[in-house]
């Protein structure tokens, strides 16, 4: 297969060792149950998800204490909804949530497009029924406070 | 008689993996199509790929080929590698150097994406991406429609003599990597979510979830996820649909009608995904996933010949002008 290969190419034995190690390859994920790159289970929402969804989310806070929602370039430093959540997700679990609260704050004090009336960061867990809040905006079930830090300190 | 044509034409259709077959300019449209789009994945998102120097430390999780990573690489590094992929897959794309660029597109592909990963988050549509590449990278894909076939030519070299199967098997291969692909995706929808993910409910709440999640991220959740959620009738079909089509992706590889009828149930999978929960899956949305089941050079001398005629007409047009 390789271009620098004699011109004859590769013979069918070849082939078939080749072809076999890439299917072998791709199914080794599935019976060691473990996900990478770029050999995957791809796992991603085949769980029987419940409707009570716990997510984790950043707020700004004004004076107040009332919360402000941000958007996920402040919370995440990327547009993409997946890895905004996901890294938020893998901070509060390695007890990173301090860490990453700094460094939403120091983005949020530099975003033009936030609200003046932000002085602090907070990241939460909240847990929803998710079809109440699609179909109803409901409000969440429960929530955990994993950190808050003052706006200015990261900025 | 005609359907044994039919059947005659199908047969002649069928990937036969091992032995497939193909001309040169098909497996090279294969290569223009995958690498030219990974390319400008990579110049789009290039600024997400750069941010990666901000990361701190303690927020590394380092996965697959660099799981021993101990601590974040160098900003120079990442720069570097950034742009190293970049101008490699451009150089993969027209086809220059091939034997060079394409190995280091293929590694660089799979160093950068794994770096990218390795803060908490896997992209799984990058995969594919990878893996298509890393067929691409070492096979003979610049023995036409390339700058390598061109300054054979222009030195009187005469082009590789290869039997068709250097041609035929590496898009046979990549082919095969996209139906393995997805049965594992249904396969995984089975194993984690059990015979319960057919009923509906879970896609509901799947859809629920995504929407509920853009909305406390500051995002704007789907336009058709409220509808869908709203809508239980639908979702029951559309869970087990979603299985089918996933599980019965190895019916691609019979060629002609099914082929075709799966890559478009696959696409309208997709398609119904980013309705419903704003999940854009880009290589198979824009039919890259697709591109190793079809005879691409026969789509591509077509549109040859169309901007030719176009071309030609023009020049008329210009030449009677006074």
């Amino acid at each position: 297969m390789s271009a620098s290969a004699s011109e004859s190419g590769v013979g069918r034995t070849g082939r078939v060792l080749v072809t076999a190690a890439v299917v072998g390859a791709l199914f080794l994920p599935v019976v060691l149950d473990r996900d990478g790159l770029p050999l995957s289970t791809y796992p991603m929402y085949s769980s029987a998800r419940p409707a009570e969804v716990t997510l984790v989310t950043a707020y700004g806070l004004d004076e107040a204490g009332e919360q402000v929602t941000l958007s996920l370039g402040v919370i995440g430093r990327s547009d993409d909804p997946l890895v905004v959540a996901g890294e938020l997700r893998s901070a509060v679990r390695a007890d990173r949530a301090d860490d990453r609260c700094e460094e939403i704050a120091g983005r949020a004090a530099t975003a033009g497009s936030l609200d003046d009336s932000v002085v602090g960061i907070e990241i939460v867990s909240e847990r929803y029924d998710v079809v109440d809040r699609v179909e109803s905006s409901a409000a969440p079930l429960d929530r955990t406070v994993h950190a808050t830090c003052p706006l200015d300190e990261g900025g | 008689m005609v359907t044994r044509t039919s059947e005659r034409s199908a047969n002649a259709e069928r990937i036969r993996v091992i032995d497939a077959e193909a001309p040169p300019e098909r497996l090279a449209a294969l290569r223009i199509v995958v690498a030219g789009f990974v390319t400008a994945y990579l110049v789009i998102r290039a600024p997400v790929f750069l941010a990666l120097r901000d990361r701190r430390e303690s927020a590394l999780d380092p996965i697959g080929v660099i799981h021993w990573l101990g601590a974040p690489w160098p900003d120079a590094l990442v720069v570097a590698l950034v742009v190293v992929v970049m101008l490699a897959g451009g150089a993969v794309t027209v086809g220059w150097r091939h034997r060079v660029s394409g190995p280091v597109f293929g590694v660089g592909l799979l160093l950068l994406t794994s770096y990218r990963s390795s803060w908490g988050q896997l992209l799984h549509f990058e995969h594919l991406m990878v893996l298509m590449v890393g067929v691409l990278a070492f096979a003979p894909a610049s023995d036409a429609w390339s700058v390598d076939a061109r300054r054979r030519e222009s030195r009187d070299v005469p082009p590789p003599s290869r039997p068709a199967t250097s041609y035929g098997w590496p898009i046979a291969l990549c082919a095969l990597i996209v139906v393995i692909t997805y049965v594992i995706t249904g396969i995984a929808k089975l194993r984690y979510g059990g015979v319960g993910w057919l009923d509906g409910d879970t896609l509901r709440n799947h859809i629920a979830y995504s929407a509920a999640r853009l909305d406390v991220l500051g995002g704007t959740p789907a336009p058709f996820a409220e509808l869908t959620v709203r809508s239980s009738w639908l979702l029951t079909p559309a869970a087990i649909a979603t299985v089918v089509v996933e599980l019965g992706a190895p019916i691609a590889l019979l060629g002609g009608r099914w082929r075709t009828a799966w890559c478009l149930a696959a696409w309208l999978l997709h398609l119904g995904i980013l309705a419903t929960m704003l999940i854009g899956f880009p290589v198979p949305l824009f039919g890259v996933a697709f591109a190793p089941f079809f005879r691409l050079e026969i789509g591509a001398a077509w549109l040859r010949d169309r901007l030719g005629t176009v071309t030609s007409r023009w020049h008329r047009r210009v030449a009677a002008e006074p």
